[in-house]
């Protein structure tokens, strides 16, 4: 009998040991924390002392509703998914066609748009900051000014949309050079038959984008789309840096909102419920977005 | 349940007479005391080339661990330095954090020691009380002080005058002078926050709270709050406030050394940090008198042990060495003003313009003593900054703000 079960998971064991030291990470640094994280969002939970104070049920969920603090930061965020990730698109796209037709120097090129991308967020942030600074000293409005688009400079951080704009230009700028390697890739691996078939039926370059490029990038886009729109609900530092949440907390995106809420009120709890009610949205969000966009991911090969 | 109450009778028993014995060899207290404080670059030279010394001296058995922290995120550091078991035994914190950190149950209670009793006295009240939560007092002022006006010499110059005005209302008269002339401001409230707003507020009449700290409604929407509001209110629509107070340029620094800014206030850091260029090209003064008379708002920091601390005796030694007169004189030359009365009535060898922060201090209030004080604080610059972004207005700003104290005063 016992030997019977041995053989009969035989294959099982085998891979045990390999399975072992990945699941053990997996269960110290993924599970364990969400568990606890879980159990912290029950009370008013004291961090220093690493206990509950006084066990609040799901006291801290029906705030997080009531929270105007967290349906703003959650519609900043919101607007910096729709307004940041097809600009990003659209952008990395045409400059991976236009390099991926050969054109001199394209090597440079795509280092150049690189650069932004391995660059730290938090130096581009503190970069951005000066160049948006309020007044006639700040660049941007100098240089707008001169070319008289304005008439008087614009205070970028004093107003929730213009400082959410300043923090949508950096993502795009900073985003588009990933899109075009990415995009390139995927480039790359369309068989240059197709065009050339289309060349002897005389297609122009738009119908070809149109009609061969873009159906057959599907699955790189879905891949795309994925990564960004939950790097969307990840965006931090720019927003920490930038604004800080000012004026009066109206650019707060989720996780900035989460990290003031936690580190300088000291609202352990609350702030663990809040992570948890945006990672069981996200989660949705990812599931959703799997099964809209299914057909793609499901032919395509990354 | 007996018997193990016994034990632990009988324990502690044996512990007592243990370190009675202890007490009665009279051992020096040795160790290693590590210290966060965030004085300022000159601060933090005196403090290493003349106080650090004297300490060494009285008690080589104790190392003193010095380590400047800056302000920026400095409560995480706490966070996780404590939660890490690295927390330093003493840290130099800012007045308004010691009820917050008490409430978490992290600081040593200090008037638990013997010797708390007699130090106790010679402290002046205020600073004392910033220490007390819920009956008892989690650490020892160190140093105190307020902001006062800082004029910017050259523009009173142009203005036609050599000394600062006395009152308000020729301090406005000043501002509209100046407005004529592009990108100059008369007055400029450094923010919204309490530190940067209250000194108007109060001198032009408004309160927060009650004395006794306990309630909002009544004070904070007052008609004379509400019409300290709008006056101010009324001078940033006439044009005469700064933009430093939304946080633009030219800030309250820059703008002072630009010509932009009449005066601003601020704290004795203005010129320890800036050094002689900031003394020479200013005039100091009290806040010039208006409705509520001059008013400031008292700062500065405590010293506080964490409950962590395995070298408490050496720390306590160090914090009561940082209370004697000759310390607490010492770090005055940098204009940081002593807690103790009989520091500051024997200071000489001081900057001139710490007379004026000594002057100021007699009719400066603290913020509201809370373990709440950070959301109250949060309550109170969004109801200041709703009422200028024109969100609200004056009265329903400080009707919603003083409801929402009442609570968190509870």
């Amino acid at each position: 009998m016992k030997k019977s079960l041995k053989y009969k998971y035989r294959n099982e064991l085998e891979v045990l040991p390999f399975l072992l030291p990945g699941f053990i990470l997996l269960l110290i640094f993924i599970f364990y924390p969400i568990a606890k994280n879980f159990y912290m969002s029950l009370s008013d939970y004291n961090i220093f002392l690493d206990k509950m104070n006084t066990f609040t049920g799901i006291d801290n969920y029906i705030r997080v509703f009531k929270d105007k603090m967290f349906w703003d930061a959650f519609i900043n965020t919101a607007a910096y998914a729709v307004v940041t990730i097809l600009p990003q698109m659209a952008i990395g796209l045409i400059l991976a066609i236009i390099i991926n037709t050969k054109i001199k120097g394209s090597f440079l090129f795509r280092i150049l748009f690189y650069i932004p991308v391995i660059t730290s967020w938090l130096i581009v942030s503190l970069i951005f900051r000066y160049l948006f600074e309020s007044g006639d000293a700040g660049l941007i409005n100098y240089l707008l000014l001169k070319a008289n688009l304005i008439e008087t400079s614009i205070s970028w951080f004093s107003n929730r949309w213009t400082a959410n704009a300043v923090i949508w230009i950096l993502a795009v700028w900073k985003g588009i050079g990933w899109n075009m390697v990415v995009f390139l890739a995927g480039l790359q691996g369309i068989d240059r038959s197709y065009y050339e078939a289309a060349d002897i039926d005389g297609a122009n370059i738009i119908q070809k984008v149109r009609f061969i490029t873009i159906p057959l990038l599907k699955p790189v886009t879905f891949f795309i789309m994925t990564n960004l729109l939950v790097g969307s609900f990840n965006v931090f530092t720019q927003v920490y840096v930038m604004t800080n949440g000012a004026p009066m907390g109206r650019t707060q995106v989720l996780l900035s909102y989460m990290y003031k809420v936690a580190f300088t009120d000291f609202q352990i709890g609350y702030s663990s419920a809040l992570s948890v009610v945006v990672g069981v949205f996200i989660f949705i969000l990812a599931m959703g977005q799997q099964k809209f966009l299914n057909m793609g991911y499901k032919e395509g090969q990354l | 349940m007996t018997l193990k109450k016994l034990l632990v009778g009988l324990f502690s028993l044996l512990l007592v007479a243990g370190l009675a014995g202890c007490k009665a060899d009279p051992k020096p207290v040795s160790g290693k005391v590590l210290f966060w404080h965030t004085y300022s670059e000159g601060e933090e030279a005196l403090f290493l080339a003349e106080v650090v010394p004297l300490f060494n001296e009285a008690y080589p058995e104790i190392e003193i661990e010095s380590v400047r922290m800056p302000y920026d995120g400095l409560k995480q550091q706490v966070i996780t330095a404590y939660t890490g078991n690295v927390a330093p035994d003493v840290m130099r914190m800012d007045i308004v954090w010691v009820p917050e950190f008490a409430k978490q149950g992290i600081l040593e209670e200090v008037s638990a020691f013997d010797e708390f009793s007699d130090l106790k006295d010679n402290f002046f009240a205020g600073s004392l009380s910033t220490n007390f939560y819920n009956g008892k007092y989690y650490g020892l002022p160190l140093n105190t002080n307020t902001k006062v006006a800082v004029y910017s010499k050259a523009v009173l110059a142009e203005l036609g005058m050599t000394e600062a005005p006395a009152t308000w209302d020729e301090m406005i008269a000043l501002a509209r002078t100046l407005k004529a002339s592009d990108d100059r401001w008369g007055l400029t409230p450094q923010g919204f926050g309490p530190w940067g707003f209250l000194p108007y507020f109060w001198t032009l009449g408004g309160k927060v709270t009650d004395d006794e700290y306990s309630v909002a409604t009544g004070y904070l929407n007052s008609a004379d709050s509400i019409a300290a509001v709008q006056q101010l209110y009324d001078y940033y629509k006439e044009g005469l406030i700064g933009p430093a107070m939304f946080g633009e340029q030219p800030d309250a620094w820059g703008g002072m050394a630009g010509g932009n800014y009449l005066w601003i206030d601020d704290g004795p850091w203005y010129f320890s940090i800036i050094g002689q260029t900031a003394i020479d090209s200013t005039i100091v003064s009290t806040i010039p008198e208006g409705k509520g008379g001059s008013v400031s708002v008292v700062g500065g920091e405590d010293l506080v042990m964490f409950n962590k601390s395995e070298n408490k005796d050496a720390s306590w030694t160090f914090m009561q060495f940082m209370m004697s007169d000759e310390v607490q004189k010492i770090m005055a030359k940098t204009g940081m003003i002593p807690v103790t009365q009989s520091a500051a009535d024997s200071l000489t060898d001081v900057p001139a313009y710490v007379a004026t922060y000594i002057e100021q201090l007699k009719t400066a209030q603290p913020r509201t003593p809370s373990a709440s004080w950070g959301s109250i604080e949060q309550v109170l610059s969004l109801a200041i900054e709703s009422v200028f972004r024109d969100e609200k207005t004056v009265t329903e700003a400080l009707n919603d703000a003083a409801t929402e104290i009442d609570a968190l005063l509870k």
